[in-house]
Formats: C-alpha cells, structure tokens, sequence
C-alpha cells in the first residue's frame, strides 16, 4: 500500500516536471490540486493520461467522483487498488 | 519607399554567446560560439510555471523579457521562428506513430505561438501578438512584420523575438545552418536620422547566399558597417544604417 503511494508520487513528479520536488515532500493525505501542492488543470489532464499509461485505468473527467480521486496521493492509491 | 525604424535594445542568447559582452567578444573574433548551449535561469517565473518551459520556450521567453523590460506587460510584439518547438511536435508525432496516448502539455505547448503565449501570460501583456514563420528567412520575414506594424499602427514600440533551436536529428538532413539562436529586439520609432535603421527594396546586386540570417544580422548589428545585404533563394534583403 505505502509502495504504492511511493509510486504514484514518483509518477506525479516525473508526469508533471516537477524538478524540485522529491517524494518526501508530497504528503499521501495533503490536496494535489490548488491548495497543497498547488497543480492545476493542466496537470489533472496530464495525470490521468500518465495513470492510464502506467496502471491501464482509466479516470472519466466528467464525473463528479474523478474529483475525490485525484484528492490527494492517499485518494488516488485507494482507487487505483479497487480498479486494478 | 523605405520602412524606418532604431533599435533600443538588442539581447540575444546561443551556445556560448549569452551576455552583451560575449556577443561584442564574438563579433571582435575574440569569442567562438560553443556546441553546448546553456538554458536562462528565468527566476523571476515562478517555479511551478517554469517547469513547463522548454529549451526553446526558455530561450525564446529570456530574449523577450530582457528586450522588453519595462515595457513587458503592454507592448505589442512578433515572435518568429523557423520551426518553432520542434522537439516537441516531433515527440507528438512519434507518439501517434507509435499508437500512444498524447500528453495534453506537450501538445498545448507545442503550437507555434506557445512561446509567444507564455510570455503574455506571464507579464499580464493584453497587447496584439503574432507569431509567424517564414522559411529560412524567417528571421528577416519577421523583423519587415516588426516594422510594418510599428509604422502602421503609428505604435511608439514593438518588441521582436526571434528564436529557433537544434532540429530534432531526423530532421537534420534537410537543414543547412543549425545554430540555437534566439535574439531579442525593442524596436522604437525612429526620432531622428541617426542611428536609424531602413529597410530598402528595389535593390540590385548581388550578395552570397546567407546560411543563418539571424547570425549574420547579429555580426552586422554589433559592427559599425552601414549595410547588410543577404541573399535566400530568389529573395534579396537589404538593412541600411545611417551613422
């Protein structure tokens, strides 16, 4: 479970350039987006062509539920596990 | 007819070559361009927005910052380029080949006019944009639609950037002059006949084909000589200086 947060910070990292950011620094339960680590919608595009790519699941935008997975690394991990 | 305008700044970054004094160095011979070419820091763009610049995004967005200074959040500019962020088209286009998903970043950024784009959002700059490309003369094509607009639109100032890097290596064949250049320039109205640049058409003679027209209007533009005259294909350009 915990190398599976680990993993999808590094996919986080590498999908979204951020140079200056090492995993250690993105906490499993702080927001991804605008508050926390401060993405944009941009980037929950990007990530969710990078979770397809590495994971084959795939996260419909549309929907009301994309928004609590893309939560934080905790939310993501969570759903990833039950999609698998 | 002539097209009149003066040059108040003058930045320009390649391999080697970034600071006002290693392009006089260069241009006295005393300073050769480099193989490796070095990125702008760009720290006045805020990390999270600097991440997604490219190489030629960074070079092209440094030259347009320091050429415009002051006036960076309301002057009209052109931007221009051969082929503009060819790293990344050329990545797109594998990875429709390879029947791969897109990235949404790269493909955003990858039209002609992302450099341009970034830049006005960075400095909050509402002004008339255009980005353009033509050819091997894309440098000059860029700087006659500078200067039209400027005495056109009777505006004060305009800024031009022109940048275009290395060719992605299966394009390199087809390329003859592939020094990374982006140049820089705040180009004003022309308050008198000194130091005033023209453009003039009509001109006869002849001059040898220019490889790199960017690089040759930068050796002219630090030197004192009066003339530049450069030849590509069945066009001739011709840039007067009064002293």
């Amino acid at each position: 479970m915990s190398d599976l947060n680990h993993e999808i910070k590094l996919l986080i990292i590498d999908a979204l350039d951020l140079e200056d950011i090492s995993a250690d620094d993105i906490e499993d339960d702080a927001p991804l987006f605008v508050d926390g680590l401060g993405l944009d919608s941009i980037d929950a595009l990007e990530l969710g062509v990078a979770i397809k790519n590495a994971y084959n699941i795939k996260i419909d935008g549309s929907t009301e539920d994309s928004k609590k997975y893309f939560y934080s690394v905790k939310t993501l991990s969570d759903f990833i596990q039950i999609s698998k | 007819m002539s097209l009149k305008f003066e040059i108040s700044k003058c930045v320009a970054w390649a391999p080697g070559l970034e600071s006002e004094q290693d392009w006089q160095s260069w241009q006295q011979g005393d300073k050769p361009l480099t193989d490796e070419l070095a990125l702008p820091q760009l720290s006045s763009i805020p990390a999270m927005q600097r991440r997604r610049l490219s190489p030629f995004a960074k070079v092209a967005i440094h030259c347009a910052l320091e050429a415009s200074g002051e006036y960076q959040s309301d002057i009209p500019c052109v931007f221009s380029s051969r082929h503009g962020d060819l790293q990344r088209t050329t990545k797109l286009i594998e990875n429709i080949a390879l029947n791969q998903d897109l990235s949404p970043t790269q493909f955003g950024l990858s039209v002609h006019n992302a450099a341009a784009g970034l830049f006005s959002i960075f400095t909050g700059n509402r002004a008339p944009l255009s980005a353009i490309s033509g050819g091997q003369s894309s440098f000059m094509q860029g700087l006659l639609d500078s200067v039209s607009k400027l005495q056109t639109n009777n505006l004060s100032r305009i800024l031009y950037v022109y940048c275009d890097l290395n060719v992605p290596e299966c394009y390199r064949p087809y390329v003859t002059d592939d020094t990374p250049l982006g140049i820089g320039l705040l180009i004003e109205a022309p308050k008198g006949d000194k130091n005033a640049f023209s453009f003039c058409f009509n001109t006869q003679g002849t001059s040898p084909q220019s490889d790199n027209q960017a690089l040759d209007f930068m050796r002219f533009v630090l030197s004192n000589r009066t003339e530049l005259l450069t030849h590509i294909h069945q066009q001739t350009w011709l840039l007067h200086r009064n002293c």
